[in-house]
């Protein structure tokens, strides 16, 4: 069924209730997975993704890789959508869409990790979806983060990613076009959004895409929005990161 | 595995430090597209884009299909691209690589995914029989900035193509051929091209249509898909060294100025090939469109 958004600008409240600054409730749990040497656990709203890391581990037989990288590990990412991620059961093998995701994922973490620190290895990042509404890759590389981090894998900063998009103009002011942050399946579906991934709370960015057309002013708006949620994102991911410092600490000081 | 050759160091040295001066390798200023030739084949629908060194062949063929069940009144339209050795010896034919899974996923957001093209007007006779429209592009040479190249070759293939008239009475479909009424052009609804900008210094230094070397230089790169009307349809900054917001919006602004200017090329282009097939300047007679 269509996203009715005639409401949006009446009520300044969305589908799901939310505000236009508001991110949708992100929960995640690292080390969720004992034999693997990083995991983590990330729900954003009701997108939920699974990571494991392995590495950095030896590279196999035939995985000869060219001079410069043999200096630096090199990072490899699968993703993988489960049947029953959507709507309705779809087996989805090696999607395009899927391998840019992946892509993506692979060359932001190759320029944050501290590659250089374990030549000759590879780093390989499972993603599974379990459920996908809306902000897939912001969800896939916040959990990314999460498990390298409690693979141990020293990195310049967290890779904090959110989307945010362009709710559609007051019919009485075709001005006005407000930005919306992180937007949920339907949203995306009907709306046009950008998704960003920043390098720590600063202003920088490490990952930007957007695949809806947009008016160029509209842009700044959406990308301050998106960078504004990022900072958020960077909070609660630190705090995860550090509930499970803590526990750590407990259960070894006892 | 094909690798293709990497830069020196002595060459990375010296293209980084002119950079800092302002400097480019072939004394281009920054901001500076290479020399841009665009020719057309005698079918309607091919076209020859040369970007410096870099040169990209589009094809543009068309035949009629059942629709998709999900979208009855929609035709189709699909990109293919083939990267072969013959272009650069680290292609390699059937195994997609991951630039051509960028470069097809590019092309395919810049022209299919922001309705460049209209499907609906290709619909024929809904659900039974519409058009499918193929976009083969070829990547001849590659000396950097294959995603421009390869949007801008599609994109004059797809204006210059014309597809064949068709009529529909009670239920009947004819396809009319060439001699009987003359193709029509295709239904665009805007003309988006593709900008990369690579950056170097964390963004403090933009450069547009880089050359392979350069490319193998930069921290990384940015793409933007826009039209000339000042629409942003595609942005892609996939990783790469990080960069301020305030220097992407930069680029975008940049980026949106380029496609100003490389549209007016192409329509010079497709004027030029205009007047080339008007020989005697009857067609204006033969035309059956009246001007209105």
């Amino acid at each position: 069924m269509p996203l009715d958004t005639s409401t949006y600008h009446l009520s300044l409240l969305r589908l799901d209730g939310r505000r236009w600054n508001e991110l949708r409730r992100l929960s995640a749990q690292i080390s969720t997975q004992a034999a693997a040497d990083g995991s983590s656990y990330l729900e954003l709203g009701n997108t939920k993704v699974i990571c494991t890391v392995a590495g950095p581990a030896e590279i196999r037989g035939g995985q000869r890789r060219e001079g410069a990288e043999r200096d630096n590990a090199a990072v490899m990412v699968e993703v993988g959508v489960a049947g029953f991620a959507g709507v309705e059961r779809k087996r989805r093998r090696g999607d395009r869409r899927t391998t840019e995701m992946a892509n993506i994922i692979t060359s932001a973490f190759t320029s944050t990790c501290f590659t250089h620190l374990y030549p000759h290895s590879t780093i390989q990042i499972n993603l599974h979806i379990l459920s996908q509404d809306g902000s897939l890759l912001a969800a896939c590389l916040n959990a990314a983060t999460l498990a390298l981090i409690d693979a141990g894998i020293p990195m310049s900063d967290y890779i904090a990613a959110c989307t945010s998009g362009l709710a559609p103009p007051n019919p009485s002011n075709h001005d006005s076009a407000d930005p919306l942050l992180d937007l949920n399946g339907m949203e995306e579906q009907e709306l046009p959004f950008l998704t960003v991934g920043t390098l720590g709370a600063g202003e920088r960015v490490s990952v930007l895409t957007m695949e809806s057309r947009v008016q160029v002013g509209r842009l700044e708006g959406m990308l301050a929005v998106g960078v504004d949620g990022c900072k958020q994102v960077r909070e609660m991911l630190d705090a995860v990161v550090r509930r499970r410092g803590e526990r750590v600490l407990a259960s070894v000081v006892s | 595995m094909p690798r293709e050759a990497e830069p020196s160091i002595n060459e990375r040295a010296f293209i980084l430090q002119a950079l800092q001066e302002n400097i480019r390798l072939d004394g281009r200023s920054l901001e500076a597209y290479r020399e841009l030739n665009i020719s057309f084949g005698e079918e309607y629908g091919v076209a020859d884009v040369q970007l410096g060194k870099t040169r990209v062949l589009t094809r543009i063929s068309s035949s009629i299909t059942a629709p998709y069940p999900d979208r009855k009144f929609d035709g189709v339209f699909t990109i293919t691209t083939e990267l072969s050795p013959i272009a650069s010896p680290a292609f390699e034919v059937g195994r997609p690589s991951d630039l051509e899974t960028h470069l097809i996923r590019t092309l395919e957001t810049t022209l299919r995914r922001s309705s460049a093209l209209s499907t609906e007007s290709l619909c024929l006779l809904a659900g039974t029989a519409v058009w499918s429209l193929r976009a083969d592009v070829h990547i001849l040479d590659h000396d950097g900035n294959l995603i421009d190249c390869a949007c801008l070759a599609t994109l004059a293939a797809l204006r210059h193509y014309r597809i064949p008239d068709t009529s529909v009475s009670g239920g009947e479909l004819t396809v009319y051929s060439v001699d009987e009424r003359d193709p029509v052009p295709l239904a665009l609804l805007h003309h988006p091209l593709c900008v990369t900008l690579n950056y170097f210094e964390g963004g403090e230094k933009v450069v547009v249509d880089a050359a392979r070397v350069e490319e193998q230089c930069a921290e990384g790169e940015v793409v933007v898909g826009a039209n000339p009307q000042g629409e942003v349809c595609l942005m892609q900054k996939g990783g790469g060294g990080e960069v301020d917001a305030v220097v992407l919006l930069r680029c975008v602004d940049l980026a949106v100025a380029k496609v100003r200017e490389l549209g007016k090329v192409v329509d010079q282009a497709l004027v030029e090939d205009a007047k080339r097939r008007d020989k005697g300047g009857m067609s204006r007679e033969l035309q059956a469109e009246n001007a209105r």
